[in-house]
């Protein structure tokens, strides 16, 4: 029996022992670290992705823009008054008279206004509504906590 | 062993501590080194770039949603100099596509100014004849070396495109390639539909690409124009200056309710698309849009309100009548009829009928000075109408006092003469008559869209000269005159309103008897007014009388605008009234 607790003693006092557990400390620390800065390195990564995705989108919503005004402008010129007026002509219409049209009385209609040309409005996603949390980086986190907590001192 | 197996450990350890304490030294000396302060400041010099956005100019529609004037785009083709492989190539390709000189291109390219990196070779290109030129560059890039167009750029802008051409020029105006408005609504709206340029710092940071801002385009511009009845309006122009041989005219069509103009013809027209020959076209910057722009003598037209202010003040009624000598004396001076000839007896329905000068005379001489210019005053003349295209004249209404009138003025200016005004401000003064006694101002924009919403252009009015039962009562004479004489200008189906103008233009201080503007005034449907429509031609050969060359232009102007505004004859909407 005091062998064994002696045994067990020299065991959990071994200087080979001691040492394993700061080793497997220090790993661990340096483990944590690496995922800390694996993930903070993946998410400004994918923030930058993101950000460099925004700059293209931008750009091509331009040139959309730019590619939608043409073809209206070319839409416009095929409708144009002086166009249509020749294709109905070749089609074999023909201005009409006052006295050839006929108006048939519709109860309950009433005369349709100028059609309204803007889309309706609708809220729009501006910088402003966009939390911190998804534009700040971790650096940036930690230094607002900081910041913070410093106040709260204070 | 175990001791000396320890022992190396320790110092294993202690050798990497230490390295990697004096690495975190060196890391925190050079983070804050002078030299990393530069860096810093060179960095800091690339994270913002700064941008001037020019926002597209708005789009100008017609009120029945068809473009009038948009955007489309252009390209700069230039070429990097430091990038060219083979300068031949491109000056052949160039030259060939664009019809520049070969020899021209290809010095430009091969002996440039001195510092110069970039050329540019053409601006203004179609895209189809850029895309072309690029088209032909990939594929000679993929082909090889040899005929490689590598250096040549392509940059593309907007430019300003008028897809119906000449229609509604004289009220669009157009933009020079600096962006500028000229003429019409596109000088009048200029800073509404151009927009602001906006200089800003942009991040370069990914992570700031939400920072990134975008100018706010130019607002649209809806206009009360109708496309169709201003193409209608425009082709009846054309012909009837053909027809009655006029060096010119007008054509204006306005809703009396509410000042809306929905069709503004004359000519000389311009193809918009080709500004640059505005000098070979126009003289003067007044000829651009005559309606609004070039005061003339009106003439009878203006006998109208001179009805309306005998009427008004209580001068005379209908039935009033008077003895036409053929001749009144006004401020020592003799004023005669149209035909010299004396028409007797005649109530005022019979003045207006057969525009006797005699009689307008008559009644601004009774009236007084004070009362006839208090009325021509309130009815705009002298004034600008506030009508929203660019150069707006105001005419002139001489007055007592004023170093150029004469007592014989108040006798003349009562029926037209020695008082110049535009079509657009008669037609103003006129919708009084037309519109309850409330005379509404012109305009030609419906309705403004910015940031996604649209804001209409409410009526505005300029005042009530007369009273409603005034120009109830005035219409209905000028209704009869109409009927009674069998007017050219009678519209089947629709009961009119309005009075012809015949003034003779001086010439050289003298009035000259073979040279006259004809115009019509005229509005309907009398019990319900929808349209009004001024029609004005210069100096018609086939007839001078505004009764034979202008009245009939009316009639058919009118029986386009029936149709194309929709209005049924007065006998359905009394029937559709009834209901």
């Amino acid at each position: 029996m005091e062998n064994i607790a002696r045994l067990t003693h020299a065991y959990k006092t071994a200087h080979w022992r001691i040492q394993r557990q700061w080793v497997g400390l220090a790993l661990l620390v340096a483990a944590a670290a690496l995922m800390v800065a694996a993930l903070y390195l993946d998410v400004t990564s994918q923030a930058a992705i993101a950000g460099r995705e925004i700059q293209d989108l931008n750009l091509a919503l331009t040139i959309s823009e730019q590619n939608s005004a043409d073809l209206q402008t070319q839409l416009a010129a095929l409708t144009s008054s002086v166009i249509m007026r020749q294709r109905a002509l070749a089609l074999g219409f023909r201005p009409a008279e006052p006295l050839e049209m006929e108006y048939l009385i519709v109860p309950g209609y009433f005369v349709i206004e100028p059609p309204i040309l803007s889309a309706p409005s609708r809220p729009q996603l501006s910088a402003l509504t966009i939390l911190p949390a998804y534009t700040q980086s971790l650096l940036d986190w930690l230094d607002e906590k900081i910041m913070s907590s410093a106040r709260g001192w204070q | 062993m175990k001791e000396q197996y320890a022992r190396r450990m320790q110092v294993l350890f202690a050798a990497m501590g230490i390295a990697a304490a004096l690495i975190l030294a060196q890391v925190i000396r050079i983070q804050n080194s002078p030299e990393a302060d530069v860096f810093r400041q060179s960095a800091s010099n690339y994270a913002y770039e700064l941008r001037t956005f020019y926002p597209d100019r708005g789009e100008i529609y017609d009120r029945t949603g068809h473009l009038l004037a948009g955007n489309k785009s252009v390209y700069e083709v230039g070429v990097n100099l430091s990038a060219v492989k083979d300068a031949n190539s491109i000056a052949l390709a160039v030259s060939g596509e664009l019809g520049m000189d070969y020899g021209q291109v290809l010095n430009s390219l091969t002996n440039p100014s001195t510092g110069l990196s970039y050329v540019v070779l053409a601006d203004y290109v179609e895209a189809q004849k850029a895309n072309r030129l690029r088209q032909m560059k990939e594929a000679l890039q993929q082909q090889g070396a040899l005929g490689n167009l590598t250096g040549l750029e392509f940059k593309s802008h907007p430019q300003r495109s008028y897809p119906e051409n000449e229609l509604a020029s004289n009220v669009l105006g157009f933009v020079n390639r600096e962006g500028r408005g000229y003429f019409g609504v596109e000088e009048k709206y200029d800073l509404v539909l151009a927009g602001n340029p906006v200089q800003v710092l942009v991040p370069t940071d990914p992570n700031k690409a939400f920072e990134i801002p975008r100018a706010l385009n130019g607002a649209t511009l809806i206009l009360s124009i109708h496309r169709d009845l201003q193409a209608e309006m425009e082709t009846l122009l054309d012909e009837s200056i053909q027809r009655y041989g006029a060096q010119g005219g007008s054509i204006v069509v306005m809703n009396p309710r509410n000042g809306e103009i929905l069709a503004m013809a004359s000519t000389p027209r311009m193809n918009l698309n080709e500004f640059w020959n505005y000098d070979k076209i126009y003289d003067q910057a007044s000829d651009f849009n005559p309606p609004a722009s070039s005061p003339y003598e009106p003439g009878s037209v203006l006998k109208v309100l001179t009805m309306a202010a005998a009427l008004d003040s209580g001068m005379v009624s209908p039935g009033t009548t008077y003895l036409d000598t053929g001749v009144i004396y006004v401020g020592g001076v003799g004023i005669q009829n149209w035909d010299q000839s004396a028409w007797g007896t005649q109530d005022m329905i019979g003045c207006l009928q057969h525009s006797l000068n005699v009689c307008m005379a008559m009644l601004s001489s009774q009236m007084g000075a004070g009362t006839f210019y208090g009325y021509m005053d309130n009815f705009g003349f002298g004034h600008l109408t506030g009508v929203d295209v660019a150069y707006e004249a105001p005419g002139r209404l001489k007055l007592p006092g004023d170093e150029d009138w004469y007592p014989v003025d108040l006798g003349t200016n009562a029926f037209g003469q020695g008082v110049t005004v535009t079509p657009v401000q008669m037609l103003m003064a006129a919708s009084a008559v037309a519109n309850d006694g409330r005379m509404v101002i012109p305009h030609t924009l419906y309705a403004m869209v910015r940031d996604g919403r649209e804001y209409q252009s409410p009526a505005q009015t300029a005042g009530a000269p007369i009273s409603q039962q005034t120009a109830d009562t005035l219409s209905e004479m000028l209704a009869i005159s109409l009927e009674s004489e069998a007017s050219l200008a009678l519209t089947p189906g629709y009961r009119i309103a309005g009075k012809t103008g015949t003034a003779q233009i001086p010439v050289d201080g003298y009035y000259d008897d073979t040279q006259t503007n004809a115009s019509f005034v005229g509005w309907g449907p009398v019990d319900d007014p929808q349209f009004m429509i001024y029609v004005r031609l210069e100096r018609p050969s086939a007839s001078i009388w505004g009764s034979e060359t202008a009245a009939p232009v009316f009639s058919l102007a009118a029986q386009k605008t029936v149709v194309l505004l929709n209005i049924p004859p007065d006998v359905i909407r009394q029937k559709m009234a009834s209901q």
